[in-house]
């Protein structure tokens, strides 16, 4: 504290030059050189032509551009269903999954209950298990009921899964809906559902506009549930066509490129475009947890 | 108006509650009970075989160097993206221009799936054309074609690399959020203190960051029980078993070699890893809680 006191009549201008800025600046830009050159590989891989690949050039900028990966693997109607097979996971088992966080965490904010605390933890532990621990019994609870080789148990189980962070994510957000507001509706004569849906959700768009990005891109990427519970090519996502295409176009690295960019198209876009919501996500979920 | 309160809680509770409890609870606890048959995957029928499976996990040598494995995963998950996340996120924290660019530089991998950030770096690994033995090439004397994901050497850290490569950008914004929670006229006191940058990220910031610290750690060391998507594409735990993690061990015992009843108890001993960091985790947070509090 004595030398605070001591130096703070150093002014601004007597600060002698910084050399800081520079240097974190050029670090950083090296740095992100770096971490780009891997997605930028696979972007110039994908418009360049068999040919000029096949002279060893995959790294460098293409001559021309070459659109003919994209048309040979957009033309092939096998990623036309993985995609469409993802989207039908995708869609329902993200609705399904903020749906039921939303319930959970509406409860677990505004009307707690002897014991409520510890049924939350226990269902928000579940988010720190790795899958395995479930695997098992989840196939042959799937078998038994005829639903392997099905999209069912996928949206099943992405549903189930995407509890924990969804309940957590909603709970602390609808902590933050001021209960005078609910004291008020309940005076007007509504009930508790129609408190969550006319008062609290229209306060927590932010919310379900990050678990929607964030349900979606996990939900979208998974390969370890389509691997353990799909056999037929006409059912497989597209992370999983991915892998077994990749042996069909075993040596055409261009196709291949091209297969990755199209199949993260999805979550790129909603990377670029909710970005904001996607960072907040990530990190309440940690922080909070 | 108790009683209607009770009802609701009921009625919004009972959906989440019962398919949590059916499709996640349900099948952790029969795990525990398939751990201790002989189950093989599609034979109805199968028998106890008490602690048989659990002896095996004894004597199993390649569950013992999924295990070691799966600990240089851990400790690796510790020092390379927390380490690298902490870094970027020092360095962007500190008011740079284009701040908010690098931050969605660092973050994109984030976004992208284990199978396709796998085959990226499969191609930079390639022995022959890939990014990484070209340079190596461009700066020796000789042609450097190492096969990276084939020698056991090499393949398990290869791997563990392209997973941090994507788990930095969590890092950084979780370390970048704790630096935004720090009092802006803290900063400004070392400023006028007259400290070098390294002088107030050592001295102020650093100990400052501990509760992010224990929420990188915890969260690095439980993505790395769950690395398996990333290894499947990419080695497969190959070559020769050499990458091999417990996740991946528990797939190729259960779903390979259709030994379900061993396979759970793999699953089982993953299970307490997991709750045994989980539980740490707690109570390290909780510690970090009171002394700021």
């Amino acid at each position: 504290m004595k030398s605070i006191a001591e130096s703070a009549d150093i002014s601004a201008s007597a600060r002698p030059f910084n050399p800081w800025p520079g240097t974190i600046f050029a670090c950083l830009s090296v740095l992100a050189l770096l971490f780009l050159a891997p997605t930028f590989g696979v972007l110039m891989s994908s418009i360049k032509s068999k040919r000029e690949i096949a002279f060893g050039q995959l790294w460098t900028m293409p001559s021309e551009l070459f659109l003919g990966n994209f048309a040979d693997v957009l033309s092939n109607p096998a990623v036309h269903q993985y995609l469409l097979n993802t989207f039908l996971v995708t869609a329902p088992a993200t609705a399904a999954s903020i749906t039921l966080g939303v319930l959970g965490g509406y409860v677990f904010a505004k009307l707690p209950f002897k014991g409520s605390d510890l049924l939350f933890l226990a269902l928000v532990s579940g988010m720190f298990f790795p899958p395995q621990v479930i695997l098992i019994p989840l196939f042959r609870l799937f078998n038994s009921m005829g639903l392997i080789d099905t999209l069912w148990p996928m949206i099943i189980v992405h549903t189930a899964m995407g509890i924990p962070i969804c309940t957590l994510l909603m709970r602390n957000f609808f902590a933050t809906v001021p209960n005078p507001l609910r004291e008020c509706a309940i005076i007007e004569g509504a009930n508790e559902w129609q408190i969550l849906v006319l008062v609290a959700l229209p306060l927590s768009l932010p919310a379900l506009a990050v678990l929607a990005t964030l349900q979606f891109t996990w939900i979208w990427n998974d390969f370890l549930w389509p691997l353990i519970f799909t056999q037929s090519d006409d059912k497989r996502t597209i992370m999983l066509g991915l892998v077994f295409m990749r042996g069909q176009y075993s040596v055409a690295w261009g196709i291949q490129g091209a297969m990755s960019l199209i199949a993260s198209l999805p979550t790129l876009l909603v990377f670029l475009f909710f970005q904001r919501y996607f960072i907040k996500g990530m990190t309440m979920g940690a922080v909070k947890g | 108006m108790d009683r209607s309160i009770a009802l609701w809680r009921t009625v919004f509770l009972i959906l989440p509650v019962s398919v949590f409890a059916v499709f996640v609870i349900w099948p952790l606890l029969s795990s525990f009970y398939y751990s201790f048959t002989n189950w093989n995957g599609f034979n109805p029928n199968y028998d106890f075989v008490g602690f048989d499976n659990f002896a095996k996990i004894y004597t199993d040598r390649l569950f013992a160097s999924a295990a070691i494995n799966t600990v240089i995963w851990m400790v690796a998950a510790i020092i390379l993206p927390t380490g690298l996340g902490l870094f970027l996120a020092l360095l962007i924290d500190s008011r740079v221009p284009g701040g908010t660019l690098f931050k969605s530089v660092f973050y994109l991998p984030i976004c992208l799936s284990a199978v396709v950030v796998g085959q990226v770096w499969v191609w930079i690994y390639q022995p022959d054309w890939g990014l990484l033995n070209t340079v190596l090439t461009y700066f020796s004397s000789e042609k450097i074609n190492y096969a990276w994901l084939a020698k056991p050497e090499s393949a398990l850290f290869s791997v563990i690399v392209a997973w941090s490569w994507q788990q930095t950008g969590l890092s950084m914004v979780i370390y970048l959020a704790g630096l935004t929670a720090i009092p802006s006229d803290l900063q400004e006191v070392c400023e006028l203190e007259g400290s070098s940058w390294w002088q107030k990220v050592r001295l102020v910031l650093l100990p400052l960051l501990a509760p992010a610290t224990v929420v990188v750690i915890a969260l690095s060391v439980i993505n790395s029980l769950k690395g398996f998507d990333i290894l499947f594409i990419m080695t497969e735990g190959g070559p020769f078993n050499s990458s091999d993690t417990l996740a991946m061990h528990m797939y190729n015992e259960s779903f390979r070699k259709y030994y379900m009843g061993y396979g759970s108890a793999i699953a089982v001993v993953l299970f307490l890893v997991a709750l045994a960091i989980i539980w740490l985790y707690f109570r390290q947070l909780r510690k970090v809680d009171e002394i700021y509090s």
